[in-house]
């Protein structure tokens, strides 16, 4: 029978990439409305993974160069004896955390002081009858982790409290940054918590708003989805405009938050890093294209979700 | 092309709309269904097309069984199939040509392929004058034409109408009726599922009467045959 040639002849066709692309933008016009509602909540969501993924990036980075500042100050007291301080200095320089120790004395504490802190007006300093500050040693560590571990055995050593500026509360003759870091890192986490939530949300409304929009497609354009069946257009010639219209209002989305996310990086950072001189906060460009491709790729996998489970409920094919 | 045996398809619990039929449909053949509403045609029509499977038996159409076949191979089953109805089924932004050629587009046919058949196509049902006519621009008559020039463009080895001319009068059906006609020439298998009995009896062609969903009668060269 001749009709069987046929029939396997029928199977290579050729996909018509114009067709695909002018139904989707079509459908997308003829309901802007619900597709700017499914627009502007994956918007939304991916502003906000965008948000927390940069800002927990700036605070790592953060954190990682406040850890390399991690040091250990002991402020020693005037008139400390100079083989009590070299006792110490020797005990720690033993010490297999410690990667090396540096001793200040009070004017070049003050000297410091004069070119950091103070200056914009070293006048003040010139004018001071005393030098008020205490010479200090100045413990590095090989791994910041190990600071408290360290600062115990510092307290622990008897010739600490020998030349400590203050031996009645010797916490206080001690500096370290590990204050710092945890407070950071509790700050971070709680971040990614109440992100995390957030995202997961919106994601949920997203999916139920391509749905609708999916839906809403689907049932405009049912004459022309019967007529294809009838004459034989495959199923995913069928799907694929559905398909394509839930990824175009994502990626509509996506770019809309990297739009958004750029200018605050653009115009906001750099008046962040003016105002808080003292920690680095950037972004590389590595990061920013890592940032771009998680939205782009949430939002392609967000817009597939979403049409797909709109065409199991409402397309038979 | 067509061969059911032992077929039999229940909706739900009720009643059976088809019980126990057997028919064999050569290829080229000219074929009426005929037989009161409710009593099956539809459901035939529908089994033949793979909308529906059959509760039992088996079915055969151009060569593949219907039942053991792949959902994913059903459209390029429906490709060999060309379908008419009642209500046309056009698409009213369209016109006549673009109607015509949606069905080649959705089928990935080239445009060289569409710009030679569907002209073609329809100056074989007599529509070359309207080609840029919308649908509700066409008569009833003329717009039945469209959808079977559609139905043709593919040139399906098989043709099914399920009430073609319900919808038109008389004179016009007879029109109809005469294009099938001349589609079956080319040799093309055509089945009309009607309940037009003056159309029925004039062709004299072979007839196949259902009732509550049985064959009762399988005849050459038929009438309607039935008693109101």
């Amino acid at each position: 029978m001749s009709s069987v040639t046929r029939i396997a002849g029928c199977t290579v066709m050729a996909i018509n990439v114009g067709y695909f692309v002018r139904e989707s933008v079509q459908s997308f016009r003829r309901n802007w409305v619900m597709s700017l509602g499914a627009v502007i909540t994956i918007y939304l969501s991916l502003l906000i993974v965008g948000a927390s993924v940069g800002s927990s990036m700036i605070v790592g980075q953060v954190v990682r160069s406040v850890e390399e500042k991690v040091s250990i100050r002991i402020f020693l007291k005037d008139g400390a004896a100079p083989a009590d301080v070299d006792a110490l200095n020797k005990a720690l320089v033993g010490d297999v955390r410690v990667k090396d120790v540096k001793y200040t004395s009070k004017e070049e504490a003050l000297e410091e002081l004069k070119k950091t802190t103070l200056a914009d007006s070293p006048e003040i300093v010139d004018q001071l009858e005393v030098n008020p500050l205490p010479a200090s040693l100045d413990v590095n560590l090989k791994k910041p982790q190990d600071v408290n571990a360290v600062v115990e055995t510092i307290k622990a050593n008897p010739g600490f409290l020998k030349v400590a500026d203050r031996p009645d509360t010797p916490e206080k003759s001690l500096k370290y940054g590990q204050q710092i870091v945890n407070q950071l890192f509790a700050f971070t986490s709680a971040l990614r918590v109440i992100g995390a939530v957030f995202i997961i949300m919106l994601a949920v409304i997203s999916l139920i708003f391509i749905n609708n929009t999916i839906r809403l497609a689907i049932y405009a354009r049912r004459k022309e989805i019967g007529i294809m069946r009838l004459v034989g257009a495959s199923n995913w010639f069928i799907r694929t405009p559905f398909l394509l219209e839930g990824v175009l209002q994502s990626l509509l989305g996506a770019f809309l938050a990297l739009l958004t996310l750029g200018s605050v990086q653009w115009f906001l950072l750099p008046k962040l890093k003016e105002s808080i001189s003292f920690l680095p906060v950037s972004l590389s460009a590595g990061a920013s294209v890592q940032i771009s491709l998680i939205l782009i790729l949430s939002g392609v996998i967000i817009g597939l979700a979403g049409s797909a489970v709109a065409l199991r409920r409402y397309l038979k094919v | 092309m067509i061969s059911m045996r032992n077929v039999s398809k229940t909706y739900g619990a009720d009643k059976p709309a088809l019980y126990d039929v057997n028919v064999e449909i050569e290829q080229g053949e000219f074929v009426f269904l005929v037989g009161h509403s409710g009593s099956g045609k539809s459901t035939f029509i529908r089994l033949l097309q793979r909308e529906l499977l059959p509760s039992e038996g088996s079915i055969v159409v151009a060569g593949q069984d219907l039942t053991r076949m792949k959902n994913w191979k059903v459209p390029f089953l429906r490709r060999n199939i060309g379908c008419v109805f009642q209500d046309f089924k056009l698409l009213p932004n369209k016109t006549t040509y673009e109607n015509v050629a949606f069905a080649l587009e959705v089928i990935g046919r080239s445009k060289h392929v569409i710009r030679t058949q569907v002209p073609e196509v329809l100056r074989l049902v007599g529509l070359e004058e309207k080609i840029n006519s919308y649908p509700d621009e066409l008569s009833g008559g003329e717009q039945q034409r469209v959808s079977i020039a559609r139905a043709f463009v593919n040139r399906p080895p098989l043709l099914l109408a399920d009430e073609p001319t319900g919808n038109l009068d008389p004179a016009t059906s007879l029109g109809i009726m005469s294009l099938f006609s001349r589609i079956n020439k080319t040799g093309t298998t055509v089945l009309v599922a009607t309940h037009d009995r003056e159309m029925v009896d004039s062709m004299r062609k072979r007839v196949i009467a259902l009732e509550n969903g049985r064959v009762i009668r399988d005849q050459d060269r038929g009438v309607y045959g039935y008693g109101d």
